[in-house]
């Protein structure tokens, strides 16, 4: 079995991007930077309806367009459509506004049904639905361990606590798309993507076409966060576009597409009760939730509601515990995974319940931790962050400033999975020394890049700089999808292999005992005129699995404004094997800075009259800027004997809960529903007329009312959240 | 966007003439390019008014400041004779768009900008003030709307500007084809509150040369709050501005923004503020009074606490 070096040169050390440069002076090319020759601008013409019967569409008169070379049809009709921006049909032509005119010629004859998009209105028996044959709550699953009602009876102290999470838009700065040349017996497609076989093998499955018939490229691509998966239906459009035009079309979809049709992360609505004994053990849990995933949350979806769950309580064991969760189905875009998928909701949720039972027990937050916690390398964790942080310090007693802004601290954890799995690299050393590694992985803007290349230097020894690293191609040796926190953890072992069984074949070749370092170049002169290509795959032992981590947040809340500013985020996490210092601490910023967001301003907004997204852009889908951002403070643990761990989702889970804590602790009353502005701060203090303080309204009450008359079924999936299943 | 003819002015006359009865000026086109690319506005023909003559100058004269309204928003917030003697417009300046906004935006434009409202500028709606037959703020997402309106229409003024200048009692100058008129800037707005279709009171080819602002008051301040810490709406703005002697405020203006179609004061608090020594009690009471026949919606109820924060901090600044 192969063994990371133990005293290595270059992993575990800074390295700025081997692809840095090319990024910041445009050399770079992206999949929405392509132009092949004749390409033609592509667009969709989406549903202006949250829901209605389609029966027929006229694109006669978007044809006639000027510069219109192909318009398609996404279906067949009669249909119907179930939310606001489902695609009905794409124009491709030679201009951004040809297409515009395009689509506003295209003429349909449709009959517009109800809808409905609010997740409390939905769930009432009565409600419009969403799918005639099924209610639009799905029958909630339950899972239940111990004696919960017994257990809360003997309880010494009970709190309760109802708690929301918004909707959130995934919003990579790179939107969905393609350039699609399928002019040809053979397609290529530069996707926007996280997985370029994923594409290929989907695209290969809609046209019927033999999978060696296309090649998937994504050399560089902007972004995915969990939604750019699959071929996509825009990737079927371009395609179908490329074909009928005969030439290349790129089709991305535009910031206001991006809204409505390209994923998201479901809301969750939670009823959240939790039992402890005096010294703060915790004894019994109780939780029913539900949120809604749009229209894929639906009965009628199979499976789809499972969507909305997440793990629950989260991280925490409680031996006395009910879940009950269900997804309610409403005319809006679908779900899709989205960093963490779940976690953070359950993050919010539990994390928010354990500080109210420490309010209630007069416990230090850190310390309810400590004791209930699990997991050894958390409870270190906590122990490094307070001393690191000066928690002790800066604790107080909710609310106890008697300042207009007020300060205040909380903290939270989070685990995930990150382990690798599957993936083939091949290393070709060329009789001039030069190096190439190939691997058909993607690098979302984490770092993959240079994280090969550092690897493959450590086995050659040679500087990073003289490795050529050539990723995202369907040509080479195959790899996983970039999710779920494995793309370092999966690629970095195979690029090992592959490397190490360069340097065994080359000796053997070169007669040499030492080929590395400083004789490289001699021994790949032996090679004589043929470059010598080796192949390495995944190993075990070079990565595991199953991480945690821990944040702290300081806020000062303006009590006279509701305005928070959070002042600073300190995260310890554990990752393994750390490859590159730079870049891990680079994807530990992003998923704050994203947490943020969540925890403070992103909240995707449905209009419950027409049915609408009224936040279709950057103007008021508020994301973080840079002067949102606070001091970030990373500390990593590294644990090279464990291996390659990834850490992209872990970091991004708790930063809401502990922020919405830190508020909470500032204030001394808790803000209960994501996210935390202004208008929610001053209504929890009770300074709004006729506005309760909590979210706990009788609307959402009696939401729960008609949740809780739904039979149930046993959880079965639950659990696979738990850890962080592949996403 | 449909087509139109591009013509660039150089006199006013010009300008109104190439604007027509279907035409649009543009400026920065932070404000008019959105409107294009959604439909919103449809003109026949867009006028550049940047090539204006003697429009870009910030001057200090005798009895007022002067200023050309193709003065960038970037310039107004970091000139420091403005910094010095009218904090409160370089304040409402600085709090404008991101600074690529401001560096582009002007103040003609942003005291002519249309409503931001998120149901006006949806492509897929048609509300009451884009021709439309109701205004879906009232029964829908109001968060950002107004407490206060003369008409149906909900959606407030949102250009930083035009609160400062009315607490400071300027007056803007617009050609309108009889020659040129000076109003107070309020006046500006004054359609907005009875016409739902009205973003201010400029007709069609109505083009704002400067603004004025007289010398009289020595002290000026605008406070604004928002979601964000920067680059973002104001969920309320407040200014005020006065003549400050010792504590004593003489002729205090204290306006709102973001809380009706148009900069909104009361004239009562006004003059109940006038000759008195100021304290956080005395401006608490004219904040009661400023936000008392308030009107809010389900969900904007926030904005009145919110407006009295803000309208005790302006005032405490005034004589800070």
């Amino acid at each position: 079995m192969k063994t990371w070096p133990d005293k290595p040169t270059y992993l575990g050390k800074f390295h700025t991007r081997v692809d840095g440069a090319a990024k910041v002076t445009g050399a770079a090319k992206y999949p929405s930077d392509m132009q092949p020759p004749g390409w033609l601008y592509g667009m969709i013409y989406r549903s202006p309806w949250p829901a209605a019967q389609i029966d027929a569409i006229n694109i006669e008169e978007a044809r006639r367009t000027p510069g219109i070379k192909a318009v398609v049809l996404s279906g067949d009709l009669p249909r119907k459509v179930r939310y606001y921006g489902e695609e009905l049909a794409a124009v491709a032509g030679t201009s951004k506004q040809a297409c515009l005119d395009a689509l506003r010629a295209i003429r349909v004859e449709a009959v517009p049904l109800p809808h409905v998009v609010k997740e409390t209105e939905a769930v009432h028996p009565a409600s419009t639905r969403v799918f005639p044959d099924y209610p639009n709550l799905s029958e909630p699953s339950v899972r239940e361990e111990g004696d919960v009602d017994a257990a809360f009876a003997k309880a010494d102290v009970t709190v309760e606590g109802y708690y929301t999470t918004q909707v959130q838009l995934h919003h990579s700065l790179e939107t969905h798309g393609n350039t699609v040349d399928a002019q040809g017996d053979e397609i290529t497609v530069w996707a926007s993507t996280q997985g370029v076989f994923s594409v290929r093998d989907g695209l290969a499955d809609s046209l019927n076409i033999p999978q060696n018939k296309i090649r998937v490229l994504s050399e560089y691509m902007g972004g995915g966060f969990g939604s750019k998966f699959g071929a996509g239906i825009e990737c079927l459009l371009a395609a179908r576009l490329s074909q009928a035009a005969g030439a290349p079309v790129r089709l991305l979809l535009t910031r206001y597409d991006e809204a409505l049709a390209a994923g998201n992360r479901p809301s969750s609505f939670q009823k959240v009760k939790l039992a402890a004994t005096r010294d703060g053990k915790l004894v019994a849990y109780e939780m029913e939730s539900f949120g809604t995933a749009g229209f894929a949350a639906g009965g009628a979806t199979g499976g789809g509601a499972g969507r909305a769950k997440f793990p629950s309580p989260y991280i925490y064991k409680v031996p006395n515990t009910r879940v009950k969760q269900a997804g309610v189905a409403t005319n809006a875009g679908a779900g899709r995974a989205f960093r963490a998928p779940g976690n953070p909701p359950a993050s919010f949720g539990m994390e928010s319940i354990l500080d109210e039972l420490a309010v209630k027990l007069g416990m230090d937050p850190v310390e309810i931790r400590i004791k209930n916690d699990t997991s050894e390398i958390r409870r270190k964790e906590y122990r490094i962050g307070a001393e690191r942080f000066g928690w002790k310090q800066k604790y107080h007693p909710p609310g106890s400033s008697a300042d207009i802004v007020k300060v205040g601290v909380g903290c939270a954890g989070a685990t995930w999975g990150g382990g690798g799995r599957n993936s083939q690299a091949e290393a070709q050393i060329n009789p001039d020394g030069a190096v190439e590694v190939r691997c058909g992985t993607q690098d979302l803007g984490t770092g993959t890049r240079t994280v090969i290349a550092m690897v493959a230097a450590e086995a050659f020894g040679l500087p990073p700089e003289q490795i050529t690293v050539r990723i995202a191609d369907t040509r080479f040796p195959p790899s996983g999808s970039s999710g779920g926190s494995r793309t370092v953890s999966s690629v970095a072992p195979a690029v090992y292999d592959a490397c190490t069984n360069a340097v065994a074949e080359l000796k053997s070749i070169s007669g040499m005992d030492n080929v590395t370092g400083d004789n490289w170049n001699t021994a790949c002169r032996k090679l004589g005129m043929n470059p010598h290509v080796a192949s390495g795959r995944w190993q075990e032992g070079l990565s595991s699995r199953g991480i945690g981590g821990v944040q702290f947040a300081e806020v000062a809340v303006d009590t006279e404004t509701g305005f928070v500013k959070v002042q600073k985020i300190l995260c310890v996490q554990d990752c393994g094997l750390i490859v590159n210092y730079l870049t891990a601490t680079s994807q530990v910023n992003g998923g704050i800075i994203q947490g943020i967001g969540y925890a403070l301003y992103e909240d995707r907004v449905m209009d419950a009259q027409s049915g609408l997204v009224l936040n279709p852009n950057f103007e008021t889908y508020k994301l973080p800027g840079m002067l949102d951002i606070p001091q970030i403070e990373v500390i990593l643990l590294d644990m090279p004997h464990r291996g390659v761990i990834g850490i992209g989702e872990p970091v991004h889970i708790p930063t809401a809960a502990a922020v919405a804590n830190a508020v909470a602790n500032a204030l001394g009353v808790r803000i209960d529903s994501l996210p935390i502005t202004p208008d929610k701060v001053l209504a929890a203090l009770g300074k709004v007329p006729g506005r309760p303080e909590r979210i706990a309204s009788a609307e959402l009450k009696k939401a729960f009312d008609h949740f809780n008359r739904m039979p149930v079924v046993a959880a079965d999936e639950i659990d696979k959240f738990a850890l962080g299943a592949p996403v | 966007m449909k087509p139109f003819e591009f013509a660039q002015a150089h006199s006013t006359e010009s300008a109104r003439e190439l604007a027509g009865r279907h035409g649009r000026y543009l400026a920065g086109g932070s404000d008019l390019l959105g409107e294009l690319k959604e439909y919103l506005a449809d003109p026949n023909r867009v006028v550049d008014i940047k090539t204006l003559p003697d429009s870009s100058a910030i001057v200090s004269g005798k009895t007022a400041w002067s200023i050309g309204t193709n003065v960038k928003i970037a310039a107004l917030a970091n000139h420091p004779g403005l910094q010095d003697q009218l904090p409160g417009l370089a304040q409402a300046a600085a709090w404008v768009g991101s600074p690529q906004i401001r560096n582009v935006a002007t103040v003609g434009g942003n005291l002519a900008q249309h409503s931001r409202c998120w149901y006006y500028r949806h492509r897929d709606i048609k509300c009451l003030k884009n021709g439309g037959f109701t205004c879906y703020a009232r029964e829908g997402e109001s968060k950002h709307h107004c407490l206060f309106s003369g008409n149906p229409c909900i959606s407030p003024v949102v250009s930083n500007l035009a609160i400062a200048l009315t607490a400071l009692s300027a007056t803007v100058t617009v050609e309108n084809g009889k020659g040129s008129n000076t109003m107070p800037v309020e006046e500006l707005y004054a359609h907005a509150w009875f016409n739902p279709l009205a973003h201010n009171s400029l007709q069609q080819a109505d083009l704002i040369l400067e603004v004025k602002i007289p010398n009289g008051t020595n002290a000026s301040a605008y406070v604004q709050a928002s979601e964000k810490t920067g680059f973002d709406w104001a969920l309320v703005s407040c200014a005020a501005a006065a003549r400050v002697e010792g504590r004593r405020l003489l002729e205090p203006r204290v306006v709102l923004g973001a809380v009706s179609p148009v900069p909104h004061q009361v004239q009562s608090a006004n003059e109940f503020l006038h000759g008195k020594t100021l304290d956080p009690g005395l401006a608490d009471e004219a904040a009661e009074m400023i936000l008392r026949d308030a009107q809010p919606t389900v969900h904007n109820a926030y904005k009145i606490p919110l407006a009295k924060t803000l309208i005790r901090r302006t005032l405490l600044q005034l004589t800070a």
